[in-house]
């Protein structure tokens, strides 16, 4: 079969982040994609390695500018595991209210962006008008909108006082109604639904296979959260659900993320209404003793782990983080198989993509069969005069 | 959903069916669990977790131990609710082992990231050249070992 290639990307494949995709084409169908990451690995594995564990909790909370606060509690709870060091309640229960309004914002940012793909621009401008409450709420807890350094090695770095808490809740409140709308105008909007029901199938048993995470594999109907199976945090005390929806299509992973705002502001509520007293932070050792620990935390775009490696001293040995759309982006190849090309950043963004990752450039040679690496450079002097 | 399993007991079972191929076991906290293997029984310990859930590769981090190269595959075990850590080390002058890709093909890009910073070859990974890397980056040369220095780049 003579297939066709285009190439997705490098910019802003779906959000505006860098990322390649070989696609071959049959016509307007895809039959196969290559993925390429990597235009943004920053080296930060390298980097934390060489520096103290108190200097990586500002250098690991800007592995991603929107679920920052994933990045920073993973990495805080990994060394403390380490350590074997146990943080004051009340620090647990302001971890998870952070945590959560992070998950709020970042679901609602994605909501939001998919309105935009759909070429409906009014949920993209209603749903970012709504994301701001959750930024002012994020503000006023930890003292910024997104990088706020709140959790620190041994609890969190800010307390909340009572005007904090009832701005929250009030906010919460809001928005619980504003999600009702949404929900159904995702439920039941025809621009939606024509341009997301059956779109990028990804089944359980492939979503399973390829290690897929997070909303992806709960679209696909397998129930299973860090948050409920492996819980961190205050996660073992709160009630929640584990949302899961079994269309396997790109809808389901859409829906999962709006029924997952309600859940996390049940979580919010719950958490500021019983918030334990005392402190917010106990001190924690500038030098960590010998060992390992891996911890997992769910980012909102899913399984979050970091495993570190400590010989002793004030620097970790070894620092691995993997992020979860690492994880989703053979899933992510998986869903684009099969469809249409204007499908491909539907299927894409049904992900959630974050690309804190790399990519060049990757050749297909159907004539001949073959792949090959090339530079952009010696590509251009190949075939820049001539077309 | 099952409750889950307790680290003592899940490690007995795992001893069960994996006997004198484990050649230490530990318990690394809370759910968490590792066990160290030779080269070429990894894929006999991954084979095992199956019977617990284990399905899912979180990552595979490679660590540069001075003479050799320790790579650690670590599963979470869906019905055991235990991330476990199987461990193997290969010498650094010669870092080869088989790939895991054909039994969890949800691990291919773990590895080729592996073999792209630390110059592990896994023997049978189907995904080709280079993942994280630049084209132009010079072979041989692994940015997350240890006598590689961030320096070089001046």
């Amino acid at each position: 079969m003579t297939t066709t290639d285009l190439i997705i990307g490098p910019q802003h494949p779906a959000l505006h982040e860098p990322e390649r995709f070989v696609l071959k084409l049959d016509g307007e169908y895809v039959v196969d994609v290559v993925p390429r990451i990597g235009y943004v690995h920053r080296g930060i594995e390298k980097a934390a390695e060489l520096r103290s564990y108190i200097q990586d909790v500002y250098l690991i909370e800007r592995i991603c500018g929107i679920c920052n606060v994933a990045h920073s509690l993973v990495y805080v709870q990994t060394v403390e595991a380490l350590q074997g060091f146990e943080i004051p309640p009340r620090a647990a229960y302001l971890r998870t209210v952070v945590h959560e309004l992070n998950r709020i914002h970042s679901h609602l940012l994605l909501l939001g962006v998919v309105g935009e793909l759909f070429g409906f621009d009014t949920l993209f401008m209603y749903l970012w008008r709504d994301r701001e409450l959750v930024m002012d709420v994020v503000e006023s807890i930890t003292g910024n909108r997104l990088i706020s350094a709140f959790n620190v090695l041994g609890g969190v770095a800010r307390d909340v006082g009572p005007s904090q808490i009832s701005e929250a809740k009030r906010a919460m409140e809001y928005l619980r109604r504003r999600m009702k709308f949404y929900k159904k105008v995702f439920a039941e909007d025809p621009t939606v639904e024509k341009r997301s029901k059956g779109v990028g199938i990804l089944k359980p048993s492939s979503a399973l296979s390829l290690c897929a995470v997070g909303p992806v594999i709960r679209g696909s109907g397998i129930k299973t959260d860090v948050r409920a199976d492996d819980p961190y945090a205050a996660y073992g005390e709160i009630p929640f659900n584990v949302i899961t929806y079994d269309t396997n299509d790109s809808w389901a992973r859409f829906m999962v993320r709006v029924d997952e705002v309600f859940e996390s502001i049940g979580i919010i509520e719950y958490a500021l209404d019983r918030l334990p007293d005392g402190p917010i932070r106990a001190r924690f050792p500038r030098r960590v003793r010998e060992g390992e620990a891996f911890g997992r935390v769910e980012a909102p775009r899913g399984e979050l782990v970091d495993h570190i490696i400590s010989k002793g001293g004030d620097k970790p040995y070894r620092f691995k983080c993997r992020t979860p759309t690492l994880a989703n982006i053979l899933a992510a190849c998986e869903m684009m198989r099969g469809g249409q090309i204007a499908d491909v950043p539907v299927s894409l963004s049904s992900i959630d993509p974050c690309f804190a990752c790399e990519d060049r450039l990757a050749i297909i040679d159907v004539s001949k069969g073959e792949r090959y690496s090339a530079r952009i450079r010696d590509l251009m002097a190949k075939y820049g005069a001539s077309r | 959903m099952s409750a889950g399993m307790g680290e003592a007991d899940f490690l007995e079972a795992l001893k069960s069916k994996l006997g004198d191929k484990i050649l230490r076991a530990s318990v690394m906290g809370p759910r968490r669990v590792a066990i160290t293997v030779k080269p070429g029984d990894h894929r006999i310990a991954i084979e095992a977790l199956k019977a617990f859930g284990g399905s899912h590769v979180s990552t595979i981090t490679g660590t540069d131990m001075g003479e050799s190269i320790e790579i650690a595959y670590h599963v979470w075990c869906y019905q055991a609710k235990i991330e476990a850590s199987i461990k193997a080390e290969v010498p650094k002058s010669s870092p080869s082992i088989e790939t895991i890709s054909d039994l969890i093909p949800g691990s291919m890009l773990y590895e080729a990231e592996a073999r792209d910073l630390l110059g592990i070859e896994f023997k049978g990974l189907p995904y080709e050249g280079r993942l994280i890397l630049p084209e132009d980056w010079p072979e041989g040369v692994y940015p997350l070992r240890k006598d590689w220095k961030p320096d070089w780049l001046r």
